[in-house]
């Protein structure tokens, strides 16, 4: 057992009340599950963001097996004011990773509590504890042989839903938008209550995965991108498995076509007639998510000229936007479901339809086919070497599922990418109504040069973004406190308010979606 | 699969490693195991930058253990698995982007600890290196810097320390273009198998660690990593 003097510490804490802590800590947790050597550190201290390391280096890891041991963290850092930084499976690459929004937070691992508590396949819902990954919970329904499907994100089997759906973060299905698909949470409060949203809190209730709003205040959102509990346990509902899946890609050839694609798309969503969430993703996307390499057409620096994009079309038969859907029920529905489909790109007259048998086993349209299927992949991790580098930054303002909207946004961001030497690397994920448009900030930063001008990009696409009233729905930790500020003052002093109604100490996560008590209204 | 050095040269003469020469012969004293006693894993991937890692690796450890790496849910879960058994051999690489982004992370959500974690940018005539060191003397940076200085061309290396420290070294020149691109790859893949050797990072050592002269420049964007359980 060392404590030593750490390289780095959390803020306003001295090295005496850190060891201190320390040895609570490990009293608590036994000396394995508290991690405060360099080399235990290295492996959160992996961004992906436009700093240095040391800007998100945190001062130890704890990792906890249940919820009293939670309760007896919370109590140690009120105890000695150590902030704390939460992750359930620490995968949320490019927008902060594992690593903690402050130098110097301590952060909370939860990847050991990992039982999948109940998977109830007549209610089509599941109950985790964080530490769950997608792949575990896709083992589990093939092992039980229960017909349901899950819902993730690109890093599938290596996420957990958890930690997703507490980012509101959205998978490909028709169960896509996952907040919506959650059903009871049970958090951990900074003074160590342990609160059940919904139904929870009624004793003996067979409810709390059943019926999500329960009586009086709904709370469950309030802990989504927050730093106001740490949730132990979370409910959400799952799609039986349908007898008959259909994917299908519809290429198009030009950027421009983006306007015509999402008003052709849009009636189709609301009606639910294509019912899963919808990706419609650019040139450099499918490129890069099929392997290709920048450097193979262009070695000079700077952003991809658009010859260049039309010549990756023309190789590989990839579109300028490549619109991924999917239809599921059973056959006679997905037969009428289809018929209104192609009647409806046939109308438009452009865009080539790509069925699952014509595609085969190529990529993407194998990795795309199987995230909407609910089968886990990494495939899309071929983005990481479009360019190289390590950079990756993921910039998703909202749109309305407008059109025009969309190829305004799109210009927009290709404008201020390109000033800056970047490539616009983006996808529009198509709700009914609204579109979220992710767009990878990828570049090298072995480079200072190209960082700063990262940096520059990034904030440049909040400024100009914002003038035209639009606003991210998520962000990397470096830009957590520049978003707060795009959504006002009266929901930031909200939002503050509770904060010091619950967590005084300004313990749990402070800097999280800009909330902390020690900065805000004090600069 | 368990190799020794004879079997990785003739691997390299048969395989596809296209334009990928060997100039002479490795001038390094070849030590039976690592300084540490401990099995060395490399993993590695096509390409020259993997091979020249790899022959590095093989002048400070001539018996390794090579395996590919992928992005693979099956391999990075067996990584996992591996990981965290007491028997898991430290685990050295030098790969792409994607590939390496998945096996840091595994490394995390398995208990393991990180050494070294370098990013890396090659062109044909220059390099950038950005090292993240942990727990590991200074030397084995200075070894690296020396190295690329000895080699030639123009680079810069930054190195952070986890107090957040920055040390940037470089080489700006026009005199030594004649200098090996490729050293790079051979010295970090030397340095990482070595890691934990004491008397690596002095003088005599640093001489004998020498890079394969090869047809084609390595370019493009690495990660090298050292892990253990």
């Amino acid at each position: 057992m060392s404590v030593q003097n750490n390289a780095v510490l959390p803020r306003g804490v001295s090295q005496d009340a850190f060891n201190q802590a320390v040895e609570k800590f490990r009293a608590l947790l036994g000396e394995a599950n508290v991690l405060a050597k360099a080399d235990q550190l290295a492996p959160y201290n992996k961004i992906m963001m436009s700093v240095e390391n040391a800007a998100h280096a945190p001062s130890a890891a704890l990792t906890a097996t249940t919820v009293e041991q939670v309760q007896g963290i919370v109590h140690i850092c009120n105890e000695y004011k150590i902030p704390i930084w939460t992750v359930s499976t620490g995968r949320n690459f490019g927008y902060g990773s594992s690593a903690p929004v402050q130098r110097g937070q301590v952060i909370l691992d939860l990847k050991k509590m990992n039982k999948i508590l109940k998977v109830d396949p007549d209610m089509c819902y599941a109950l985790v504890e964080p530490g769950v990954t997608y792949g575990q919970l896709y083992d589990y329904l093939a092992e039980n042989n229960l017909p349901l499907m899950l819902s993730f994100s690109a890093p599938s089997s290596l996420a957990g839903p958890l930690g997703n759906t507490m980012d509101r973060g959205v998978g490909y299905t028709p169960y896509g938008e996952h907040f919506m698909m959650q059903c009871g949470m049970e958090v951990v409060l900074a003074n160590g209550d342990v609160y059940r949203t919904g139904m929870g809190g009624v004793k003996g209730s067979n409810t709390w995965q059943i019926f999500k709003w329960g009586y009086g205040p709904t709370l469950d959102g309030m802990f989504t991108q927050a730093n106001y509990g740490i949730t132990t346990k979370m409910g959400f509902w799952l799609m039986p498995r349908p007898p008959v899946y259909k994917p299908f890609e519809v290429i198009f050839d030009n950027e421009d076509d983006i306007d015509e694609i999402v008003e052709m798309l849009r009636p189709l969503r609301i009606s639910g007639t294509i019912p899963n969430s919808v990706v419609i993703a650019n040139i450099l996307w499918e490129a890069g998510s099929g392997n290709i390499r920048r450097s193979s057409y262009i070695t000079e620096p700077g952003h991809t000229p658009d010859p260049i994009l039309k010549k990756i079309q023309e190789d590989t038969g990839m579109g300028a936007w490549n619109l991924y859907a999917a239809l599921y029920g059973t056959q006679e529905q997905v037969d009428v479901n289809w018929k209104i489909v192609t009647d409806a790109f046939k109308k438009l007259g452009k865009g080539r339809i790509v069925t699952q048998e014509e595609a085969g086993d190529t990529q993407p349209f194998k990795y795309r086919a199987e995230l909407m299927a609910g089968i886990p992949n990494l495939q899309e991790f071929g983005l990481y070497n479009w360019r190289g580098g390590g950079g990756s930054m993921w910039f998703a303002p909202v749109s309305a599922a407008r059109g025009s909207e969309c190829k305004k946004q799109m210009e927009m961001a290709k404008r201020i990418l390109h000033k800056h030497g970047l490539d616009y690397v983006g996808e529009f994920i198509v709700a009914p109504r609204d579109m979220h448009h992710v767009i990878d900030v990828l570049y090298d930063r072995t480079s200072a040069e190209e960082t700063a001008r990262a940096d520059a990009c990034f904030n440049e696409l909040l400024d100009e973004f914002e003038k035209e009233g639009y606003a991210v729905y998520r962000v990397n930790t470096r830009f957590q406190e520049r978003v707060a500020q795009s959504y006002g003052t009266v929901k930031r002093d909200l939002e503050h308010a509770i904060k010091k109604a619950l967590d005084p100490n300004n313990i749990l996560a402070p800097g999280r979606s800009g909330i902390d008590l020690d900065t805000y209204k004090k600069a | 699969m368990t190799i020794n050095r004879r079997s990785v040269l003739k691997g390299m003469a048969l395989s596809s490693i296209a334009g990928l020469t060997i100039g002479g012969p490795l001038r390094a004293m070849a030590r039976p195991v690592s300084a540490a006693g401990q099995p060395v894993l490399v993993l590695t991937q096509e390409g020259a930058a993997g091979t020249v890692f790899l022959q590095g690796a093989l002048t400070a450890v001539p018996q390794l253990q090579v395996q590919q790496a992928g992005v693979d849910v099956d391999f990075l879960l067996a990584l996992e698995r591996r990981l965290q058994t007491a028997e898991s051999p430290r685990i050295i690489g030098l790969l792409d982007d994607a590939s390496a982004t998945l096996v840091v992370d595994i490394a995390r959500s398995a208990g393991a600890r990180i050494q070294w974690l370098g990013q890396h940018s090659a062109e044909a005539r220059c390099s950038r290196h950005h090292l993240l060191t942990a727990n590991i003397d200074d030397r084995w940076a200075q070894q690296l810097d020396q190295q690329l200085q000895e080699g030639g061309s123009p680079f810069t290396l930054q190195v952070e320390r986890q107090d957040g420290s920055l040390v940037l070294r470089q080489l700006n020149t026009s005199e030594h273009l004649t200098g090996q691109a490729t050293l790079w790859a051979s010295s970090i893949g030397y340095l990482l198998a070595s890691l934990g050797d004491a008397e690596l990072g002095g003088a005599e050592r640093a001489k004998v660690a020498l890079p394969p002269a090869t047809s084609i420049p390595i370019t493009g964007n690495f990660v090298s990593f050292s892990i253990e359980a």
